[in-house]
């Protein structure tokens, strides 16, 4: 009887010296940090490794754990890709990220207020008037508004990337309606149902306390006058990418999940519909665009919305989170201002860089784009998920000058970067039944409430699952990692 | 002086199938300001629902109405009694200092400020190559070349019910110039923001003679802010400046913020509305 030859599962890893891989050094030794578990990974072979993760991945199924990819022909459900092969930073890179993410997120709240109140950094000459004057998410009707607590952006989603350089990088700042956050914590029960043996053996901070902290922070900013507020989850119902995340939340919280037609708003203020009849509601995580909320008030054809919701909201008898026109400052041009922006608001320096960007809007910049598309990624201003980016590298001569044409048609619309190299992570192919290098980027969880703030040690490791891909983003195909934050 | 108006809003809603659930929000009551003052108010509904005043978004003041019992058809009507000063719109048109006053409506400070009026909206966007169909003469006020705009707006367009509608862009205006005042509005606004004027759409009741009765509409008008004065409405329907025949309820950026019904409705198929409006001098 011969025994099944077992492969150890790292060996036909590829290390390309040309990219930043986070597990190996360039001479084939394991980070510090990565030791123990390929230590015990070792004693593996690449067959249990699938099995495990097969095993894994049918949970996530078992879960309903899914969501939607949209395209031109089709909607499909899909489950996040996942691998039991955890990216892990240790707590002196970690507390870089995290006070960086807040120095972003209290940064732009302030932006937030002062562009919806004295619009000081305008006139100061920070920001250009053009930034918010043509920007579609400047909702005029928040002019003047205090939201409760003055908070706008409650939940932040701040996308970073480590660069071949070691450093992190700030790619984006999502603060309308960030999703994920269910992943990080599914990630992590499949990890550990799988691997506790593994697990046990570094000292990981939780992710579960996200929802509670969640809770604490809308009950923050209760309206005036509420003792013991009342909150619920608003999602657009279970057609939505994002429905598993919202239906899991509310449930965390151990609050109420509702649709549009599960509230109505009488005497400005919001009630539940319930089997023992109305119930007032204080504080709601939404999960609708600010233009779906209320038909009375932005568009008329929205059924996901409450009619009469903005009204109770600018009365200050419920609590919006985020708030209406958010959208504003996650602009990617107003992005390219964040250095200017932590500086002007709190005096601070950024903890987390930024990449260069060049704005299309300015006539020299425009130029210097126009020319070196080849070596530039190419960004729509407005649009989220990874749809209409361009990565000029990977264009034909006849694309770059379609991309050339797009952008002398509306400069004001797209923004470009340096083609950033994102660091590699070895990740499991189905396709090669092994391990190969794919670009990760961190989504970390940033929340702000009155005197409060968390932000979730750990994150989702997004991965592109196609080879040398640099966009990320669930909707574009992307897969997942769970994210190990040691303690000190 | 002043006088008292009684104004009413009449509106009639049909649907084909019957409607299990609605809310409409009527933006039709008279705003307090510097020359009326709202009295009373009197609300009614075929149907008997609840209504309740609310805000847009704003602050102005809205009727709302949400029925729960099927129906297919309902009724609504609102009176207002209003008192409203009589003003000479003349009386507050200072000396101009007029190099300073089209160097400050270039300043950024008031760019920021006004931000929201002077913003092009989709109502309010001129077709490529019409962006220079009015420029201010900067040798006259602002006010002065205002006025020639509204003259200007007003002889531009032909009166004339029927041609346009709610939705109609000022492409469609400058190709074929037939309008109501929404169309003069539209244009008025858009020209006078071309020349860096902060400017507004107003709606409104426009009190067309005593004893004037019948059917009629809503009106709709501009106001313009003008250095050392403030907003000024100008009336390009009737190349008028605003006067106390014009009774104001809100303004907003362009007809979409002021749009007087909006409903939700919760049925299937076509459905019919129509609404008038009389205007009466109270002897």
């Amino acid at each position: 009887m011969n025994p099944e030859v077992k492969k150890p599962i790292f060996s036909s890893y590829i290390n390309n010296p040309a990219l930043f891989d986070e597990v190996f050094n360039t001479d084939g030794s394991a980070k510090n940090v990565y030791q123990t578990l390929l230590d015990l990974y070792g004693n593996h072979s690449i067959q249990d490794y699938v099995q495990l993760n097969n095993k894994a991945k049918s949970s996530f199924f078992n879960q309903g754990i899914t969501f939607q990819v949209y395209d031109n022909k089709e909607t499909q459900e899909k489950i996040f890709p996942f691998d039991l092969f955890p990216r892990i930073i240790d707590e002196d890179e970690w507390e870089i990220i995290e006070r960086g993410a807040i120095q972003r997120s209290r940064a732009l709240n302030l932006f937030l207020w002062d562009i919806y109140h004295d619009k000081k950094i305008i006139k100061d000459g920070i920001v250009p008037l053009d930034l918010i004057s043509s920007s579609a998410n400047y909702l005029h009707q928040m002019i003047g508004v205090d939201p409760p607590g003055g908070i706008y952006n409650h939940i932040s989603g701040t996308d970073i990337i480590k660069h071949s350089d070691g450093n992190y990088y700030v790619l984006e700042d999502n603060i309308r309606c960030p999703s994920g956050v269910s992943y990080v914590i599914c990630n992590r029960t499949a990890l550990k149902r799988a691997l506790f043996g593994v697990f046990n053996h570094y000292k990981t901070h939780s992710v579960t306390n996200y929802a509670e902290n969640l809770l604490d922070i809308l009950e923050s900013v209760k309206p005036k006058g509420v003792d013991v507020p009342n909150c619920v989850v608003i999602t657009p119902g279970m057609y939505n990418s994002a429905f598993y995340e919202h239906s899991y939340l509310a449930k965390a919280m151990g609050v109420e999940l509702v649709e549009g037609r599960d509230l109505f708003v009488e005497n400005d203020f919001v009630y539940m519909k319930t089997i023992r009849g109305p119930i007032k509601v204080d504080v709601i995580y939404r999960r609708v665009d600010d233009q779906y909320l209320d038909p009375l008030e932005f568009r008329a054809d929205s059924s996901l919305g409450v009619p009469g919701l903005f009204a109770a909201y600018i009365k200050g008898n419920v609590c919006l989170a985020n708030a209406p026109g958010t959208g504003v400052a996650d602009d990617k041009a107003i992005y390219t201002y964040m250095p200017e922006i932590i500086k002007y608001y709190l005096d601070e320096t950024p903890i987390l860089n930024n990449v260069h960007t060049y704005h299309c809007s300015r006539p020299n910049e425009l130029k210097y784009v126009l020319e070196h598309i080849h070596e530039l990624v190419v960004k729509p201003v407005d649009e989220a998920g990874g749809y209409g980016i361009s990565i000029g590298n990977r264009l034909s001569k006849a694309e770059i000058k379609v991309v050339q044409e797009e952008i002398k048609q509306n400069p004001r619309k797209y923004i470009a970067q340096p083609i950033m190299s994102l660091s590699v992570h070895p990740t499991y192919i189905d396709d090669s039944e092994s391990f190969e290098q794919r670009h990760v980027d961190l989504r970390t969880f940033t929340l702000l409430g009155n005197n409060k703030e968390f932000v979730l040690k750990g994150g989702l490791s997004r991965v592109a699952l196609k080879k040398g891909n640099l966009i990320v983003n669930s909707s574009q195909g992307g897969g997942s990692k769970d994210t190990w934050v040691l303690k000190k | 002086m002043s006088f008292e108006y009684s104004v009413t809003y009449y509106a009639e809603n049909n649907y084909e199938n019957p409607v299990e659930n609605a809310y409409w929000q009527f933006l039709i009551v008279p705003e307090n300001n510097d020359t009326q003052e709202l009295i009373s108010v009197e609300i009614k509904n075929s149907l008997e629902a609840k209504s309740g005043f609310s805000q847009n978004g704003f602050g102005f003041q809205t009727i709302r109405i949400n029925t729960s019992e099927r129906f297919q058809k309902i009724n609504f009507s609102a009176t207002f009694k209003l008192k409203k000063i009589s003003f000479n719109p003349f009386g507050q048109i200072p000396i101009f200092d007029i190099p300073s006053n089209y160097e400050l409506v270039k300043s950024l400070n008031f760019k920021v400020d006004h931000e929201p009026y002077l913003r092009e909206t989709k109502y309010t966007a001129l077709p490529a190559g019409s962006e220079n169909l009015f420029v201010f003469d900067t040798s006259i006020s602002i006010f002065d070349n205002l006025q020639k705009l509204n003259k200007w707006v007003y002889l531009f367009i032909h009166f004339n019910t029927g041609v346009t509608h709610v939705n109609t862009l000022l492409e469609e205006i400058i190709n074929n110039p037939e309008g109501v005042c929404q169309d003069f509005t539209h244009l008025f606004c858009a020209l006078s923001k071309k020349n860096n004027i902060p400017t507004r759409y107003v709606s409104g009741y426009l009190h067309q003679g005593n004893g004037y009765f019948g059917d009629s509409q809503m009106h709709a008008w501009a106001e313009a802010y003008i250095p050392q004065v403030g907003w000024i409405g100008f009336d390009p329907t009737n190349n008028l400046l605003v006067n106390d025949n014009h009774i104001k309820v809100a303004h907003g950026k362009d007809y979409n913020d002021c749009s007087p019904l909006k409903g939700v409705v919760y049925s299937q198929g076509a459905n019919k509305t129509s609404h008038f409006v009389e205007v009466q001098a109270e002897q």
